[in-house]
């Protein structure tokens, strides 16, 4: 009976800790950051968004993008891997202060958080070697593709009017997909364009591939995430557009290929 | 499939996969034996061009006249598909042809089943050379006397021996290989079992992964029990 009674008093004690949370206000978020000195910047690790290089230094477009916003805030941007699919209760206990990895804005997403303006554009594309690139635009029919199993593109080669033509060809990440279309065992792979652009032309061994223009899937845009009803948003959205203004983005984005990618007020 | 797909259309999926794994063993084993027993009579072979300057004076003359080129060439394959992982071997196999002479595989398949034949011939070849070099010299000399041909000799005493002795080495091979169709999944296009079981963990369902094992389980608990009777009935003779 005592540990019944326990762990009824335990539950309590949870939820109420849970509601409080809920109920916190949010209003001068911007206050809090500030008066720690660090923004804690909720991250995963992928190419070209938040990654490590050589030296085991985390580098990549949002990395610096990140930094610079800090800069201008005047406070430190601290990076803290998070388990992506528990990025929300990370925020709302403020474990850290933001999610700023690539993350795409949803419907649901803006309802339980804050979201920044999009500042970069997201598809999903098509990858051929650059003699079939024509050939392939006007149709796939009979053509072999390749998409990451689970992916997004793997969806779109099966559901897609213009994709579905073709025949399906499963690959066990995206680096495979480009992998099958560079040696002929498939002519197209579906994949994300900004997690593969680095990865295809010059200077790799994909140097022969190209995306094929004008043919854009399930367009997507970035934001980055504040706990619901913060006031950073609005500041981060002003600093953005400074950073826009004055090219220090453009440079930023130039490093890793994302130049077209941005959004410019 | 629907979003939540229920125990039994999950088996059904893992039971379709893993038809796929019967075949690549099926397949393999069917051709990796005789090209095994191909491969062992190369590194058997005794063909040595330059035998001529075996009784030379030069001692130079006498070590070349030991090049056995046939031997050579098996042995060279057999260290290598010995020394090399299949998972390696199935993506040389793979992605070799499109990417060395710009003739691709379009049939993934086929280049999977290539891979599994090469390697397990390689493994097979050591087998045969061991079980017909372990036939004693006594009985070739036996054969002989009674006038029996080379090839006479070969089959109608020598490889059933061989069949015998090589019985408890194959099994061990055999069982591997019904567990190695499982890397058949590094190529794409392959959905045996645990393709279709990752594809699960993608949805958040972790048990069909674990429970690929009872698949692999009972095919290899049926061959454990058809090895131990064709032991049995092999042993009315002993050697």
């Amino acid at each position: 009976m005592k540990r019944i009674l326990a762990l009824i008093l335990a539950t309590l004690m949870v939820t109420c800790l849970f509601a409080g949370c809920s109920k916190e206000d949010n209003s001068d978020d911007l206050k809090y950051v500030k008066d720690k000195g660090t923004m804690v910047v909720g991250i995963t690790l992928f190419a070209p968004m938040n990654y490590k290089d050589a030296n085991g230094d985390l580098i990549g477009f949002e990395t610096e993008f990140a930094k610079a916003v800090c800069e201008k805030l005047g406070v430190k941007a601290e990076f803290k891997e998070i388990n992506w699919d528990s990025k929300e209760v990370d925020l709302s206990s403020k474990n850290i202060d933001c999610i700023w990895n690539g993350m795409t804005i949803t419907e649901e997403r803006k309802a339980n958080m804050s979201i920044s303006v999009p500042y970069m554009k997201n598809k999903q594309v098509m990858v051929v070697k650059k003699e079939n690139a024509e050939k392939y635009a006007q149709s796939v029919e009979g053509a072999k593709i390749s998409a990451e199993a689970g992916s997004a593109g793997e969806d779109l080669a099966n559901t897609d009017e213009f994709l579905k033509k073709g025949e399906y060809l499963s690959a066990d990440s995206m680096a495979t997909a480009l992998t099958n279309v560079h040696a002929g065992n498939a002519d197209v792979a579906v994949v994300d364009y900004v997690t593969s652009i680095g990865s295809i032309g010059e200077g790799t061994d994909f140097a022969d591939l190209v995306v094929v223009a004008g043919k854009e899937f399930s367009p997507e845009e970035y934001g980055i995430a504040f706990r619901k009803g913060s006031n950073m948003t609005e500041e981060v959205n002003k600093i953005i557009a400074e950073l826009m203004a004055d090219g220090t983005m453009d440079k930023i984005a130039a490093k890793y290929k994302l130049t077209e990618q941005l959004i410019k007020g | 499939m629907g979003i939540n797909p229920t125990a039994g259309q999950i088996f059904k999926a893992l039971l379709e996969g893993f038809w796929v794994n019967l075949e690549v063993f099926a397949v393999t084993l069917a051709l990796a034996i005789p090209l095994g027993f191909i491969i062992s009579f190369g590194s058997m072979s005794k063909f040595r061009p330059l035998r001529c300057w075996d009784k030379s004076d030069s001692q130079i003359l006498r070590i070349i006249s030991k090049f056995a080129p046939i031997k050579l060439v098996t042995r060279t394959f057999v260290w290598i598909i010995r020394g090399t992982p299949l998972m390696l071997q199935l993506f040389v196999v793979y992605y070799g042809p499109g990417l060395l002479f710009q003739t691709p595989f379009r049939s993934p398949m086929t280049a999977v089943l290539i891979a599994f034949v090469i390697n397990y011939a390689a493994y097979f070849s050591e087998i045969f050379r061991g079980g017909i070099e372990g036939i004693s010299k006594g009985q070739y000399e036996a054969c002989q006397v009674l006038g029996m041909t080379k090839s006479q000799t070969f089959f109608k005493v020598v490889l059933m021996q061989v069949v015998k002795r090589t019985i408890p080495p194959m099994s061990n091979e055999i069982i591997t290989l019904v567990k190695d169709t499982s890397l058949a999944r590094v190529v794409s296009g392959v959905t045996e079992i645990l393709h279709g079981a990752y594809n699960y963990t993608r949805m958040g369902l972790i048990w069909p992964l674990f429970s690929t094992g009872l698949f692999f389980l009972a095919f290899n608990g049926i061959l454990t029990l058809l090895f131990g009777y064709i032991e049995k009935k092999l042993d009315y003779y002993k050697g």
